[in-house]
């Protein structure tokens, strides 16, 4: 017989943290927001992609299928509406985006001063952006109309004839479009620079006061590179955004007279509502997604903006 | 709470999230289509210009209908004129159209070139309605669909005409314009820019180009859309010239902000005292009796081509069709072919002010006593009347003549373009449609 040694217990590892089984949780939990971006966002936005290769006219079933790039040829070679469509687009943006920023700037800086009945002014300084688009439309169309408007109430008092039809000539069309949009898009710059405005420390201003800085010196030294990262963000999303702009000129002009005051988002609004061709319309989409896209990485660039940043 | 009881609590809040997401995505499809029960059909009717000055009048006669027919129920549904098309666009991708819906023959053709509409000569040869629908109507509702079937009826039958301000003319002692040169010698002596009055109201915004092709045909008198190789006619020289001594009245005999004008600016003018006449379908009627009144405004019929012959571009007329999907089409159909009836026809149409397309209604005591609808009436009975039938079957027309030419029409009016390109471009554009369309439906 022979003994065996006792076989030692066996040892029990130390009790260690097990790892917390997360198993799919996190991502039942996060799937609602995917599902809704992927649905909203990410199907749209590929569709566009896909479209814009695809002949797809309602009107012409018989014609649907792959195009592949010929949507983007006939745009660049034989539509002579989708250039011209363009260079009222940047027109339209830069011509807005700088007046709303100058005016804006300004009426900020008289609002941002302290005198009476301030907050009666800020509040009418920034009522035009409380007005829904439709109604802001409504009202300019009224003004400009012949027979009822402004042009109409000067001539009876002598000034311009009653035959004076702004949004019917090309030019004045163009140009009514433009002030009626500035009325409205003014006060969204004066709104954020205003913030901005007043969180300028006002020990800097001391500063320049004790080094004996005027009133200019103050302004390009002190406010405006405060103001700078505002005034670059705000004018990206400014120009996306009229870059993007239908409602007032479509419901102001259609794009009239004779396409004179058509952008590039009106044409391809056309292209979907009036000729049902969803192919050349989401041509037109992806193309200026493209140049949005382009212009928004130059201007962060060359403005600095994330170098300006801490 | 125990771990794993939080666990599950929030797996099971996690999966529910899900779930109502996507039950929340998938909640936007569903037919409209009509259902069955106990005996009685549901089927489902869009009325594609829904509104007070409509509605009240079907609700009407569906009560009619129901109450002749117990079997039947008909769900009614008003949809707004200006996106009534998307609205069956996405019906159709969808799968969901309706069993019968109102619509107009401009936008028939895209209609079934999708297969979604369902033919019905067979309710145009019922006892109810046979001989007894405007036959010109059918043919041009014929014309739209390449088999040559009827795939809509209309309620309605239209027509355009000068419309003009008696007081105005009786005023300066012009004879009614029946010829062209009346029309441009009443233009020119009702004419006072000073005092803001004008003679004529160019339409050169919406539906500007449409109209034009009305005066243009009427003026020339040329009597077909293409010519026998299949060329477009209107760049045909007649037609050029009308197209000319239209656009040399604007700014002379009209106001200037006519280049921009759609309907309601047009109808503004005329029955605000700035334009004397204009060019619009019977449809504008009960708007110049509501502004105007009695006596001060009348209608004539387009003026005629100097061989006596009056053409008429056709009207795209208003009414119903029955669509391929619908599961009651039997019903659909008696529904439309009630409708259609002479005594519904023509109650409908006396409320809505239009011409009945029924011809015996047409003979009802309320239609005679309407001065512009028993021109129209008499216009369109005439023997020397003849109707040119513009092609709404290519399914490029509304883009040609809207969203193509209407730029350009308001170009020739600037003095941008002239009359003779603008004809020729499109010219060009119709006989090239129009070749697209012959090779893809041979025969």
């Amino acid at each position: 017989m022979t003994l065996t040694a006792p076989v030692p217990a066996p040892v029990r590892p130390a009790p260690t943290r097990r790892p917390r089984r997360r198993g799919w949780s996190p991502y039942l939990l996060i799937a609602p927001t995917v599902v809704l971006i992927a649905a909203f966002l990410l199907y749209p936005i590929g569709s566009v992609f896909y479209y814009s290769l695809q002949n797809y006219n309602v009107t012409q079933p018989y014609d649907d299928g792959f195009a592949g790039l010929a949507n983007f040829r006939h745009m660049f070679t034989a539509d002579p509406l989708f250039w011209q469509s363009l260079r009222t687009t940047v027109i339209w943006v830069v011509a807005q985006v700088v007046l709303q920023l100058l005016l804006g700037l300004l009426l900020a800086l008289i609002v941002n001063e302290r005198f009476k009945a301030r907050g009666f002014v800020r509040a009418l300084v920034f009522s035009p952006w409380a007005v829904s688009g439709v109604l802001a439309t409504g009202i300019w169309v009224l003004l400009y109309n012949p027979t009822t408007g402004a042009a109409h109430a000067l001539s009876l008092m002598g000034i311009g004839s009653g035959d004076t039809a702004v949004l019917s000539q090309p030019t004045s069309a163009f140009i009514a479009v433009i002030v009626a949009e500035l009325w409205r898009g003014v006060p969204f710059f004066a709104i954020l620079i205003l913030a901005d405005l007043q969180s300028v420390p006002a020990d800097l201003y001391e500063a320049a006061n004790t080094d004996g800085a005027g009133r200019w010196q103050r302004f390009r030294y002190v406010t405006l590179p405060h103001l700078r990262g505002a005034i670059v963000l705000t004018c990206l999303l400014r120009a996306v955004w009229e870059f993007n702009n239908v409602d007032l000129i479509y419901t102001m002009t259609g794009g009239g007279p004779a396409n004179e005051t058509t952008t590039l988002p009106l044409y391809v609004a056309r292209q979907a509502l009036t000729d049902f061709n969803f192919g050349y319309g989401s041509a037109l989409t992806v193309v200026s997604f493209l140049i949005l896209l382009v212009f928004s990485v130059v201007f962060l660039r060359v403005t600095k903006y994330n170098a300006g940043r801490d | 709470m125990p771990r794993s009881l939080r666990s599950t609590a929030t797996r099971v809040v996690s999966a529910a999230l899900v779930a109502a997401t996507a039950l929340t995505l998938s909640g936007c499809g569903g037919s409209s289509s009509g259902s069955s029960s106990n005996g009685v059909t549901t089927i489902s009717f869009w009325d594609n210009n829904g509104g007070p000055t409509r509605t009240p009048y079907y609700q009407e006669l569906i009560k009619r209908f129901e109450a002749a027919n117990p079997s039947i129920k008909v769900d009614y549904l008003g949809l707004p004129a200006d996106s009534v098309q998307q609205k069956y666009d996405t019906a159709i991708a969808g799968g969901g159209t309706p069993d019968i819906g109102g619509v107009q023959q401009s936008y028939v053709a895209g209609l079934i070139a999708r297969n979604a509409l369902e033919p019905i000569d067979d309710v145009a040869d019922s006892a109810t309605l046979k001989g007894n629908i405007d036959p010109k109507v059918l043919d041009t509702i014929r014309s739209t669909a390449s088999d040559k079937k009827l795939y809509m009826l209309p309620v309605s039958v239209n027509l355009d005409i000068l419309w003009y301000r008696s007081d105005e003319f009786a005023a300066k002692k012009l004879t009614p314009p029946n010829t062209w040169d009346d029309f441009f010698t009443a233009a020119q002596a009702l004419t006072d820019p000073a005092a803001n009055t004008f003679g004529f109201s160019i339409r050169g915004g919406a539906g500007g180009t449409q109209a034009l092709l009305s005066i243009m045909y009427a003026y020339s008198g040329v009597q077909t859309s293409f010519d026998s190789s299949g060329k477009s006619t209107i760049n045909d020289p007649k037609n050029v010239e009308a197209i000319e001594k239209i656009a040399a009245l604007y700014g002379k005999e009209t106001s200037k902000a006519d280049v921009t004008n759609g309907y309601k600016e047009m109808s503004a003018e005329f029955d605000g005292g700035t334009a004397a006449m204009m060019v619009h379908n019977l449809g504008s009627y009960a708007d110049h009796q509501k502004n105007l009144g009695a006596g001060k405004f009348a209608a004539e019929a387009m003026p005629a081509a100097p061989d006596g012959t009056r053409t008429l571009v056709a009207n795209a007329p208003d009414g119903f069709a029955v669509f391929q999907a619908s599961q009651h089409k039997a019903e659909a159909k008696k529904f439309l072919e009630f409708m259609l009836s002479k005594d519904s026809n023509s109650y409908w149409n006396q409320n809505v002010g239009q011409l009945p397309s029924n011809l015996q209604a047409q003979k009802d005591a309320w239609v005679q006593a309407n001065p512009a609808l028993k021109v129209g009436q008499t216009t369109l009975a005439a023997s020397t009347t003849h109707i040119v039938d513009v092609p709404r079957y290519l399914p490029q027309y509304g883009s040609i003549v809207e969203s193509q030419m209407g730029p350009k029409w308001q170009q020739v009016l600037l003095g941008k373009l002239s009359a003779k390109d603008f004809a020729d471009q499109w010219a060009d554009l119709t006989t090239k449609a129009q070749a697209d369309w012959v090779a893809k439906h041979p025969g």
